[in-house]
Formats: structure tokens, C-alpha cells, sequence
């Protein structure tokens, strides 16, 4: 996965407090499979967490 | 305890088949909260009206489905079920247990729940009712230790199931099995994390007999077939018939493309004019068999009422073959879901997204082609729009 996209989507989060995985893609001009996927990866590692309120929302882990 | 008095509940117990009554309370001695759910469930009989109110978020740590959250209205009359929530954990493939697993299983939610379990539910799921919020993760973790994992509930998908296919099924035409425990492992975090419009299930069944009734129920439903002619063995066919078997009003006749005649003596098939219903083999299984050629037809947009009529799904795949690692089956689901999610509204399941649109707009959008399958009576049935450019006008 691009070095780059991560890169966006990280830089994405540090200016919402939580957002859709669908609006990211949407904002960034992105495929919605790609920031899933970046996403994931970006979970697996600790940096961003998942909260549901209804739907899934991803945020930065403070 | 005030002494537990159901008179109207009670009459459910007086019939000839056994009564969920009669089952909960061989458990109130043991457990206060079955006490409660009755005593509440005798005051909405009396009063005709539901006393359980559909929680705000509980989970697990990680999950943001599995758990469904339940409360009662009047916590401060029936305190043991002021809360009462649901576990859904999943199941294997095709609901294979031993019994030690079960029992394993049991002794927990005896631990931490109310003891009441739905097996299994509309879902496939073990359904474990009622245990409180503190109880939901330290049951999650002993059930986790025990290798059992929680299935979907919410906008996720929601626990794949399939039918008991090779493991029990002469009629099987793909590893049902395999690949229901294949596509549970694949998509986790679309099991485990609520993102979408609302629900999505996957249901197989190894032929078209569809036991777990994927057609009805599945917003992608797996339905094993072949592409080759069904088999026949004339000699077992004449044994059927020698032995008073009435061939002609059983099998031939109720055929639904009339595509095989008995000769007398051979069963003739017209292969090019079988839709593969399993109506004669389910007739003469020692007899027929499916083809060689095996694989699955595939439909989408199955589910109950809710904003619009029930659906039963459509036709978008007459044949895939479906062998490991799934590959074009995968891609197959993820494209409808970023479709779905790109388009859907909340609480619009895929078949209602593509009655609104309409299923030239879905295929086009999915780059399929239209084909005649997906038509109810393909040669009368007017059923598919051609865009206006496509059409020769001359
Ligand atoms: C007015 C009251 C209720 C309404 C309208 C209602 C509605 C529903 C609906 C629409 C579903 C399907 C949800 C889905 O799959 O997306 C559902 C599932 C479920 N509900 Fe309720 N419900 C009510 C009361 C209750 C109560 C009182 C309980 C338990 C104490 C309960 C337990 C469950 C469970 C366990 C399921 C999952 C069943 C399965 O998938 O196998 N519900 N309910
Ligand atoms: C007179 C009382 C009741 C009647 C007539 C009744 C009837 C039904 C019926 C017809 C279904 C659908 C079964 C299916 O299609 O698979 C169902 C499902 C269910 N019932 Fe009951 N029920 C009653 C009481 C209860 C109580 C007291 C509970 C829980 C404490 C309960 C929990 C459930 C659950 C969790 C399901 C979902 C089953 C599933 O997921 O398939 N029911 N009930
Ligand atoms: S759907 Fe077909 S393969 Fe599966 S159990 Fe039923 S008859 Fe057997
Ligand atoms: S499978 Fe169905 S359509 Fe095909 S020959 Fe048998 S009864 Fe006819």
C-alpha cells in the first residue's frame, strides 16, 4: 500500500476529531477499499482506534 | 422474592408441544433473572405491550458488534433484567459441535448470563440471551480463550452460514464448509466493525435445494450447481420404475422445463433446457446426480420487509467456479459493498438500493454484463432496461 496514501489519511486524521472511513476516501479523492484498507494497517499498529456510535468512526489514538 | 405468579403465561404450557414456559422455569430457582423475564413478559401479556427497550452501546473490547443491547423499561419492578443483553457467538461451519464444546461453552454463559440460549438464531449465531454489561467482557475473554469468537450484529456483516453440504450431502456441489469458515476468516473486520448503510449476510447452500434458505434470507446468497448435464444411471431409473415408482407424474411430468421424457425404457434428458431445480434427483437420488462440472450460481438482494417488500435475490452470476482461495468471489463482495456504501442510504439493504436505482444502473456501476439468467422468464419478461445509446434505433 502507498507510503503516500497513509501519509494523507494520517494527516487527514489530525484535522477531525473522528470521521468515516467513507469520507476520508471521499475528501482525499481515493478509492473507499484503499483507505479501508490503510486504515486497517494503520489499526493493527496502534494508531488509530475505531468508535461506533451507530456506524463505524476511525480517530487518531491520543 | 415475591412468589412468581403467571396464569397467562402458564396456559402456554398446557398445550401437546413443549413451551419455552415450562423450560424457564426448570431455571428460576437457579437464576433471579429468568424470574424477572417471565414476571415482565406476564405484564406485557397483561397489558399488551412490550416492556424491553433497545439499548444504548455495549460491546467488547475491539468489536463494535456481536453484542445487541437490551433494558428493561421499568428496571426499578424487575431489577434482575434491568439489563439483558445479548451474546451472538459464532458458529461453526454448518453447526458441527462436539459435545464437549458445547459443554465448555454452556458452563460459561451458566457462569456469567442468564442461562437462556436461542439455538441457533435467524442469523446462524449461538444466541446467548441476557447477561449484564459487567459480565460481557470477562464472558467475551473466557469464551475467546476457548477459541469461540462473537459474530456480527448492526450495519456489519453479519455471521456467514451454509448449509451441513459434503460433510452429510450427496447433493453437494461445493465445500460449503470450507468456504463459509473461509469467508468468516477473510472478512473480520466487516464482521466485527459496523460501517456500513445496515446488515449483510452471506448464506451458502451446496446445491438448489438451499437448506439454509439463502435465497430468501441473504443479501448474497451461494447456491451450488453444475454446468454440465446431470447424471444418469438408466439402470438404477429402470429399478425405480420396476418397483412401482410412478416416473411420469413424479419426475417427468412435474419438471419444470419439461426437459426429460421416459422412453419406456431410458430417461431422456434434454440437458440444454435443465435449470438445474434438483426436482428429479431429490425424486430418484439413486439414480441421478448432479453434473462434473460444479460451481455456484450467485444472488444478491435477499431479505425480509422492512422499507420495502420482501425480496427474494437476483440472479448476477449464473456460474462461478468456486475453488480456493475464492478469489473472484472476494472481489465480487468487496465491489458491492463500496458500491452499496457509496450509494445506500442508512438502513437500506442492498436489494432495496438496486430496486431504487435499478439493475442496469448496479451493473453497469459493477462493470457486469446483463445476462438472460437474471430474468425471471427470459423470454417474456421485459425486465431489463437497455440504456437509451445501446439501443439500435434503426
Ligand atoms: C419492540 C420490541 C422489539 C423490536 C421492534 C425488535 C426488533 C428487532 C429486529 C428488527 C431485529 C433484527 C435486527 C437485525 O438483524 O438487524 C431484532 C433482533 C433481535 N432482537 Fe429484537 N426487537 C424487540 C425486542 C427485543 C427483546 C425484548 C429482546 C430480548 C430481550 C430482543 C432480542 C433480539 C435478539 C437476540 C435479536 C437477534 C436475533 C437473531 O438475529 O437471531 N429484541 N429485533
Ligand atoms: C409467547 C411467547 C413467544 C412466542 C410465540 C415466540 C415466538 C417466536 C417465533 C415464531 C420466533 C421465530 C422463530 C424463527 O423463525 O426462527 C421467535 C424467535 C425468537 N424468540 Fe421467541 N417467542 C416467544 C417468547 C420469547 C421469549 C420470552 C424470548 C426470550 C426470553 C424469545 C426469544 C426469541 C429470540 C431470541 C428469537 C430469535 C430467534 C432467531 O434468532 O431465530 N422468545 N420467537
Ligand atoms: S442445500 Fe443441498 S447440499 Fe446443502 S444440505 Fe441441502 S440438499 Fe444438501
Ligand atoms: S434438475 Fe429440474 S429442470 Fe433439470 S431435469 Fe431435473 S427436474 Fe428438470
Amino acid at each position: 500500500m502507498s507510503e503516500d496514501l497513509r501519509a494523507r489519511v494520517l494527516a487527514y486524521l489530525e484535522k477531525v476529531d473522528k470521521v468515516k472511513s467513507k469520507d476520508i476516501a471521499a475528501a482525499l479523492g481515493e478509492k473507499k477499499s484503499d483507505v479501508d484498507k490503510v486504515v486497517k494497517e494503520l489499526a493493527k499498529e496502534g494508531k488509530v482506534e475505531f468508535l461506533y456510535i451507530g456506524t463505524s468512526y476511525v480517530k487518531l489514538v491520543k | 422474592m415475591a412468589e412468581l405468579k403467571t396464569p397467562l403465561l402458564d396456559q402456554l404450557t398446557t398445550g401437546p408441544w413443549p413451551s419455552f414456559v415450562a423450560d424457564m422455569k426448570r431455571l428460576v430457582d437457579r437464576k433471579p433473572t429468568v424470574a424477572d423475564v417471565l414476571a415482565q413478559l406476564e405484564l406485557s401479556y397483561e397489558e399488551k405491550k412490550g416492556h424491553w427497550k433497545h439499548g444504548g452501546i455495549v460491546g467488547v473490547m475491539g468489536y463494535g458488534g456481536g453484542v445487541i443491547g437490551r433494558y428493561s423499561d421499568m428496571p426499578e419492578k424487575f431489577p434482575n433484567v434491568a439489563e439483558f443483553h445479548t451474546m451472538r457467538i459464532n458458529q461453526p461451519s454448518g453447526w458441527f459441535y462436539t459435545t464437549k464444546a458445547l459443554r465448555d461453552l454452556m458452563k460459561i454463559w451458566d457462569k456469567y448470563g442468564s442461562g437462556l440460549t436461542n439455538m441457533h438464531g435467524s442469523t446462524g449465531d449461538i444466541i446467548l440471551l441476557g447477561t449484564v454489561t459487567d459480565n460481557l467482557q470477562p464472558a467475551f475473554d473466557e469464551f475467546s480463550d476457548l477459541g469461540w469468537d462473537l459474530g456480527g450484529s448492526g450495519s456489519d456483516l453479519r455471521t456467514p452460514s451454509c448449509c451441513v453440504g459434503p460433510a452429510r450431502c450427496e447433493c453437494a456441489c461445493i465445500d460449503t464448509l470450507d468456504l463459509c469458515y473461509d469467508l468468516t476468516q477473510e472478512f473480520q473486520d466487516e464482521l466485527h466493525r459496523p460501517m456500513w448503510p445496515y446488515k449483510f449476510k452471506i448464506k451458502i447452500s451446496g446445491c438448489a435445494n438451499d437448506c439454509v434458505a439463502s435465497i430468501a434470507r441473504a443479501d448474497f446468497a451461494i447456491i451450488g450447481t453444475w454446468r454440465d448435464d446431470l447424471k444418469i444411471d438408466q439402470e438404477a431409473v429402470r429399478e425405480y420404475v420396476n418397483s412401482g415408482f410412478d416416473i411420469q407424474g413424479v419426475v417427468i411430468d412435474k419438471c419444470p422445463t419439461k426437459c426429460l421424457t421416459w422412453t419406456g425404457s431410458e430417461l431422456v434428458l434434454d440437458g440444454s433446457n435443465c435449470v438445474r431445480c434438483m426436482h428429479c434427483i431429490n425424486k430418484m437420488p439413486k439414480a441421478l446426480r448432479p453434473g462434473d462440472d460444479k460451481g455456484a450460481t450467485i444472488l444478491v438482494g435477499g431479505k425480509a420487509t422492512i422499507l420495502q417488500s420482501a425480496f427474494l435475490g437476483w440472479v448476477i452470476v449464473p456460474f462461478m467456479k468456486l475453488e480456493k482461495p475464492y478469489d473472484e468471489l472476494k472481489d465480487l463482495l468487496r465491489n458491492i459493498w463500496e458500491w452499496w456504501d457509496e450509494h445506500g442510504k442508512v438502513r437500506e439493504r442492498i436489494g432495496e438500493l438496486i430496486y431504487r436505482k435499478g439493475m442496469r444502473v448496479f451493473l453497469k456501476d459493477l462493470g457486469m454484463d446483463p445476462l438472460p439468467q437474471m430474468v425471471f422468464r427470459p423470454r417474456a419478461n421485459p425486465y431489463f432496461f437497455w440504456w437509451p445509446e445501446e439501443v439500435n434505433q434503426g
